[in-house]
């Protein structure tokens, strides 16, 4: 690989040092745009049961939410009824003359119309620079409809996506009331979000879930993953919370602990059986649970030895590429690096971009802590103006870093064409979901065993020159 | 969406605009979208926060558009931005893009540079000398109206902006306008039909308003002698400042999209009489009327089975209202809701004239939202529904066997794009109809387990 095609060749400590010191720009190119502040929010809110979020904006601003959220996943595939998406469709008039009393008549009349539990104004842009202020409404009208109506301020510009998830959670503190009892061996699973079912990714939470009940401990809520507004009143009364994903549930979780005292589960995303042990005992031990959960861990180990033994043999003395650079996102990337080394392959992680470790700074810190210090990569074809989707650069690039290494396996999605087995975890494919715990090993030990084994069948012509193009390689 | 500006006619009740609303359309930002993406070779700009560059890929998805070939851009813009200004990045963001290889960049505002009076318009003329493209800057802030303002607001633009004057006439000709204002998911097809049609007939289309259209086509647009629009929702703007700039006449104006026997007869019928190309039009009718009723005999449509049974029609005036006839007529269903997403007068005139005339008078809803679709459902219980998947979870507990989704597809399942208009259209119709049928017939449940 020619020298000017790496931008950064280091370890993940290196490259948090030169994103914290700006000597690498975290910030993406003008073809790259990740959600806004408004959109994370509505993710979040809109995991609740019986809520109403209420767009205080034009009609563009909801729309991706209706269609996507609403509709295409929660109702098409996560069998969630219909619910509104609301909208008090500012127009030229309300910029000028302010919006506040359309809004006051709005949360009124979606009280009426939906019967909700729970209203929650969402601020977009125009509602935010005209300085309508939301909280005030959301105040005055609680007093005139049956339920609680909260603001929170997502002005697409006051933030990037991360600050919309945190603003969020932030306010569904709110809806906490004090606690009148504890609730013994029970736990909120945290950060999770997007409609009212458990997060994006339903498989792995349902294997915790498995895993949990195998031990005794009990769930009060998964927030905001489907869980009700009075599964969130009786939020304090748990004795821990635990998070799906560290990088998710993190802020939400240390503030209940600074705020309510609630002790929260530190641990990282649980691929492979070292992480998942760590995961289920850090929930478990505290709960005083510490013996029920190794027994399990030990049945659940027996029913996946020779998965085990199979990711030993195989990926031991290996290379692991990896490249999770979009969906389903880099900690997922550093999680199964730390899974790749756990069963003896040298994982190499690329293209993460240093927009997002300043992202996800305090996840890459904690990984850190860990020990977990992976190989970075980092192509020039990551910092193109381009497509999201797709990047011939970024493709010819990875097929020249695997041409570094001996002995490689490439941990990403079918749509890289490297001159090794590829190992496809998109989580497009529900055929080889969880990835979470246990039946995330079988489910990881069958992907690579469908990568290695057919590692000479031929890849698609089609679909490299549909992603790629047909032009001169 | 909010209530269009039209007026009521005499002695109906004005009905009190709400403040709560489960809108379908999207805003001008996402219509100006997707009539930018329809130029070929051209780029892109949202100056915008980063969540507006989401209805630009809508926009992209709606237009075909392949990221090999386009390029798009965004500010976005921060607080920093909304306080002192975004100028400056949007000045920065055009010289990133000075290297492109494309004959024009679409710079497009959002609601946030718009209220805090960036003037992308004064940024686009200094920016001008120093790049080899095209700059068009469109203001189009998402409060100024719906996804169909949006679209009228960039033709607007782009006609002003880009239309070269004093070109001669060509004889015959047409300029196709809104082809993208239409709710059919593949809505391609039906512009390829027009296209079709109109090539038999020997009239040249001089441009497309847009998709895939050239800068030189838009450029000579005002060479053609007549205007044709393909949507009752947008463009009629479009095709009334052709008509007093530059003359061009707008055929078939009134006259519902060709969707069905009747109206497909009724729509070549005027263009033939227009052009001097009644017997080619006579000729493509009978043709495709046989060809329609050939393939129904041999495929049987289920559709047949469905006389009289009462329906509604939830979908844009491009769709929705030709439905009205083609469901009534053709497929001898009796519509009993019609919920359309826009309001606008013309829109009215033409569904009252096409309900008095065919004489049925279902439930009426312009302007529809969710919730009023969903109350119109709730007080009619139609049996079909032609409408979207939100239909399809808004009917649920109501008795409606088959709902067919027609627009706003939220699962992407033609991989062929598929038309509405003209006559394979028909069938294509009814084999949305067909799957429907078979699936709401097919078992859920098996009675008992086999032994193998």
């Amino acid at each position: 690989m020619e020298n000017d095609s790496l931008v950064f060749h280091g370890d993940l400590q290196q490259l948090l040092e030169k994103v914290e010191t700006g000597e690498m720009i975290p910030k993406l190119q003008a073809s790259h745009a990740p959600m806004c502040k408004f959109f994370t929010a509505y993710y979040v809110i809109s995991g609740i049961r019986h809520v109403v979020p209420l767009v205080h904006g034009p009609t563009g601003c909801p729309l991706y939410m209706s269609d996507f959220v609403r509709t295409r996943e929660c109702c098409e595939i996560r069998g969630v009824p219909l619910e509104p998406t609301a909208c008090t469709t500012l127009d030229e008039s309300h910029i000028i003359y302010g919006g506040e009393g359309k809004l006051l008549e709005a949360v009124k009349e979606a009280y009426a119309k939906y019967h909700p539990d729970l209203i929650v104004i969402l601020s977009c842009c125009c509602s935010g620079i005209i300085g309508d202020d939301v909280e005030s409404i959301a105040r005055e009208a609680e007093k005139q409809v049956g339920c609680r109506v909260l603001a929170l301020r997502s002005e697409g510009f006051g933030g990037d996506f991360r600050s919309g998830y945190e603003d969020a959670f932030k306010l569904i503190m709110e809806l906490m009331d004090p606690p009148k009892t504890m609730m013994k061996g029970t736990i909120n699973i945290l950060g999770a979000r997007w409609g009212p079912s458990p997060t994006e990714f339903n498989w792995d939470l349902d294997e915790i879930e498995r895993l949990l009940s195998a031990i005794g401990i009990k769930i009060n809520a998964i927030i905001a993953g489907g869980c009700t507004v009075d599964q969130i009143r009786h939020a304090r009364e748990v004795e821990l919370n635990a998070s799906w994903c560290y990088d998710w549930g993190q802020k939400l979780g240390d503030l209940m602990q600074e705020k309510f005292g609630i002790p929260y589960s530190k641990t990282g995303q649980p691929y492979g059986p070292e992480a998942t042990k760590e995961w289920l005992l850090g929930v478990a031990t505290p709960l005083g649970m510490e013996e029920e959960a190794l027994a399990v861990i030990e049945r659940e180990m027996k029913e996946v030895e020779p998965d085990l033994a199979y990711l030993r043999q195989a990926l031991s003395g290996k290379t692991a590429i990896i490249e999770i650079s979009e969906f389903p996102g880099p900690i997922r990337a550093l999680s199964l690096a730390r899974m790749a080394e756990e069963f003896g392959a040298r994982p190499v992680v690329i293209n993460v971009h240093p927009y997002t470790i300043k992202e996800r700074m305090p996840s890459i810190k904690y990984i850190l802590g860990t020990g977990l210090n992976p190989e970075i990569i980092l192509t020039r074809g990551l910092f193109r103006l381009g497509s999201f989707r797709s990047s011939k650069e970024t493709e010819d690039e990875l097929e020249a870093i695997v041409r570094m290494y001996d002995n490689v396996i490439f941990f990403g999605n079918s749509g890289r064409f490297p001159p090794c087995p590829v190992v496809n975890l998109s989580l497009m494919n529900p055929a080889f979901q969880p990835q979470y715990g246990y039946k995330g090993i079988k489910n990881i030990a069958a992907l690579v065993r469908q990568a290695l084994e057919n590692r000479n069948l031929p890849r698609s012509r089609l679909f490299r020159g549909m992603l790629y193009g047909t032009g001169k390689r | 969406m909010a209530p269009e500006n039209d007026e009521e006619p005499a002695g109906r009740k004005i009905p009190v605009p709400e403040s709560c609303t489960d809108p379908y359309l999207r805003c001008a930002f996402n219509g100006a979208a997707q009539t930018a993406l329809g130029v070929a070779g051209s780029a892109l700009l949202a100056h915008s926060p980063q969540g507006c560059e989401y209805l630009v890929n809508n926009a992209f998805a709606s237009q075909e558009c392949d990221y090999m070939e386009t390029v798009t851009l965004c500010t976005k813009l921060c607080v920093d931005e909304i306080v002192h200004g975004g100028e400056d990045i949007l000045a920065r963001t055009i010289r990133e893009a000075k290297d492109l290889p494309i004959s024009a960049l679409f710079v497009i505002s959002a609601c946030g540079p718009e209220i805090v009076g960036d003037d992308i318009v004064a940024v686009c003329e200094t920016l001008q000398p120093e790049v080899k493209f095209r700059l068009v800057p469109i203001p189009s802030p998402g409060f100024r109206g719906s996804q169909y303002d949006g679209i009228d607001i960039a033709l607007d633009t782009i006609l002003k902006r880009l239309v070269k004057t004093g070109t001669d006439t060509i004889p015959g000709s047409v300029c196709l306008i809104a082809p993208h204002a239409n709710a059919n998911p593949t809505w391609q097809a039906d512009l390829a039909w027009v296209k079709q049609a109109l090539s038999r007939m020997g009239i040249p289309v001089v441009a497309t308003l847009t998709h895939k259209t050239p800068l030189s086509e838009i450029e000579n647009c005002a060479s053609a002698e007549t205007s044709l629009l393909l949507s009752h929702d947008a463009g009629q703007k479009a095709a009334d400042y052709l008509s007093t700039t530059s003359g061009i006449e707008q055929v078939c104006k009134g006259i519902p999209l060709p969707i069905g026997l009747t109206n497909t007869q009724r729509w070549l019928a005027a263009l033939g009489e227009r052009f001097g190309a009644e017997k080619t039009a006579e000729s493509m009718v009978a043709e495709g009327e046989k060809m329609v009723m050939a393939t129904c005999r041999r495929k049987w449509p289920m559709a047949r089975f469905l006389y009289r049974t009462p329906a509604a029609i939830v979908a844009d005036a491009t769709i929705g209202i030709p439905l009205v006839r083609f469901v009534t007529e053709e497929m001898e269903m009796t519509p009993e809701l019609v919920a359309l997403y826009t309001s606008q007068r013309s829109v009215r005139e033409l569904l009252e004239r096409e309900l008095r005339d065919i004489g049925i008078s279902p439930k009426v809803v312009y302007g529809t939202d969710v919730y009023k679709t969903k109350m119109g459902l709730d007080e009619v219980r139609p049996k079909v529904i032609f409408g979207s998947t939100i239909e399809r979870h808004a009917c649920r507990g109501l008795p409606v066997p088959y709902v067919v989704e027609v627009v706003r597809i939220m699962r992407q399942f033609r991989m062929i794009n598929r038309e509405y208009f003209g006559y394979t259209g028909i069938l294509n119709l009814f084999e949305c109809v067909q799957n429907e049928w078979t699936m709401a017939w097919r078992s859920k449940e098996k009675r008992y387990e086999a032994k193998w």
